[in-house]
């Protein structure tokens, strides 16, 4: 606790010192927080690419319009906010492109892209990894069939850990909507799974 | 809607910490008596644990690449003011850490540092450049690279690139050299991170100890205090450590240094105290109660005199 105290106390420094133009400064601020933004990016658009270009483009802002930011939110949510809404545009572009897949065209057929990224995964028993595997594929399916913002509320509350609350103030909606919207997305994702689980 | 309906719709936010203080008392007073919805709560659960199987992490190397466009596209728009860039410390080394021994070097200018040079799986031993003289060179920056590798970045009149494993012994006096360069406490820190793991090797071992006892930066310290924990029975490690714990500023690091040098002590049973204290140590921890003023190491060396039956005070 007091180390997240003492943080919170160095990263209102780190900002201040960035925004005065200290390259050091705005460095760690974003490797205070990179890793947590490209994997949210990876699980929502399930592509290495696009995952890079919402890094990218991510920091990008935050670095141009740092001498904006008044503190009136944390740098957390101010963040994330710009990281959701890229995220969310991304989605609705698929959406209408109908590129829900991630398949590419490989030498010996169509492969999954993701596939590279789920193999560390792999379980050492071959029956349990074709287990997880088909229960991976359900539930890749049953995520890709939730609305971008059932998808981006279920993200941040189960693989980012974040709360409603905080959901919320990042999606500019209320506590309450956020609930609604993770009640839907798990309704939708229990039906989906069946039995299988 | 009967009260097993209503529960078991909350039965997802409550595993999520999401139900109001009153809601999550009337779920609980529910499962306590109703045996089905308990079932149904476990196989929320169950569906809980099923969805963490589909998160990914992002690879080392896709972390890697958005690090590097990064600082390639924020150099494009703006030349930094200082120095010391904060590139020189982007890159984490613990969660980068090489694990398979091969390094890849480049040099060049600063302009050059984050050329497409990089190519993964470069040869063993250092190729593109002779290092006959490499001490006439200065290191401008380590980092880690992809596959295990590493990035050393010079400045020296002309731009070459060498690449080579971090066994090669051109290489290690680089990184040697680099370890001590008194100008930037970034390149300092990556490069003792990056030795660590080469920590079994003498030369590596006396750069750390160098390190943890000179090194002006607290991080650099703190960084080659890591790699020497696998040592710390060494005697020259322990003085290190001693010489740590009497005089470093910095209570984290004492903290630390106490940890190391008394772990193992009170962990026995019975009347045993699980690993002795050595004489001198024993010496180090009186010296230490006469100044110390940080309440854990303080309070952590009067518990291991006490458990090794030793007075407080010297004589």
């Amino acid at each position: 606790m007091a180390h997240k105290a003492g943080f919170q106390t160095d990263e209102k420094a780190l900002i201040l010192a960035a925004q005065k133009g200290d390259q050091d400064a705005f460095g760690q601020l974003v490797r205070a927080y990179d890793q947590s933004v490209l994997r949210l990016a990876m699980n929502l658009l399930r592509s290495p690419e696009d995952a890079q270009d919402v890094y990218q483009e991510a920091f990008l802002r935050v670095y141009r319009n740092l001498n904006n930011f008044r503190f009136d939110c944390s740098f957390h949510t101010w963040l994330y906010r710009i990281v959701t809404n890229l995220c969310l545009d991304h989605m609705r572009k698929r959406k209408v492109r109908k590129e829900e897949s991630s398949l590419v065209e490989g030498p010996d057929g169509p492969v999954d892209r993701m596939d590279t990224v789920h193999e560390s995964r792999a379980e050492s028993d071959p029956q349990r990894s074709m287990f997880a595997g088909e229960l991976r594929v359900r539930i890749d399916k049953a995520l890709s069939e939730l609305s971008a913002r059932e998808r981006m509320v279920f993200e941040l509350r189960h693989y980012q850990g974040l709360k409603l609350r905080n959901i919320g103030e990042i999606l500019g909606t209320s506590e309450e909507a956020a609930k609604n919207c993770l009640f839907r997305a798990t309704q939708k994702m229990r039906v989906a799974l069946g039995d299988f689980v | 809607m009967n009260t097993c309906e209503k529960v078991r719709k909350q039965l997802s936010m409550l595993l999520y910490g999401e139900l109001s203080f009153d809601e999550e008392e009337t779920v609980d007073a529910h499962l306590e008596g109703c045996a089905e919805c308990r079932t149904a709560l476990e196989r929320e659960r169950v569906l809980h644990a099923a969805f963490d199987q589909a998160e990914i992490e992002a690879p080392a190397s896709v972390l890697w690449e958005s690090r590097q466009n990064l600082q390639r596209q924020i150099a494009a728009e703006h030349t930094p003011i200082h120095r010391v860039s904060w590139w020189d410390r982007f890159l984490d080394t613990a969660w980068l850490k090489p694990v398979g021994g091969l390094a890849l070097l480049t040099i060049g200018f600063m302009a050059a540092r984050l050329a497409p040079s990089l190519v993964p799986g470069l040869g063993l031993g250092v190729t593109g450049m002779s290092l006959m003289d490499p001490g006439a060179q200065r290191v401008r920056s380590v980092e880690p690279g992809p596959n295990g590798g590493v990035q050393i970045v010079l400045d020296e009149t002309r731009q070459r690139t060498v690449s080579g494993g971090l066994d090669d012994q051109n290489i290690r006096v680089l990184l040697l050299s680099a370890a001590k360069d008194p100008s930037d406490p970034g390149l300092r820190y990556e490069t003792v991170g990056i030795l660590n793991d080469r920590a079994q090797a003498a030369e590596v071992r006396d750069t750390l100890i160098y390190a943890l006892e000179h090194d002006e930066n607290a991080g650099v310290r703190l960084k080659a205090m890591d790699g020497l924990k696998p040592f710390v029975r060494q005697p020259e490690v322990r003085k290190a450590l001693s010489g740590v714990l009497l005089s470093d500023g910095n209570p984290g690091m004492r903290t630390q240094a106490i940890d190391l040098l008394t772990q193992g002590v009170g962990e026995g049973t019975g009347n045993t105290t699980g690993n002795a204290l050595d004489r001198d140590m024993i010496g180090t921890l009186q010296e230490l109660m006469n100044h110390e003023n940080n309440a854990y190491v303080r309070q952590r060396g009067e518990r291991v005199l006490q458990l090794v039956n030793a007075s407080r005070d010297t004589y």
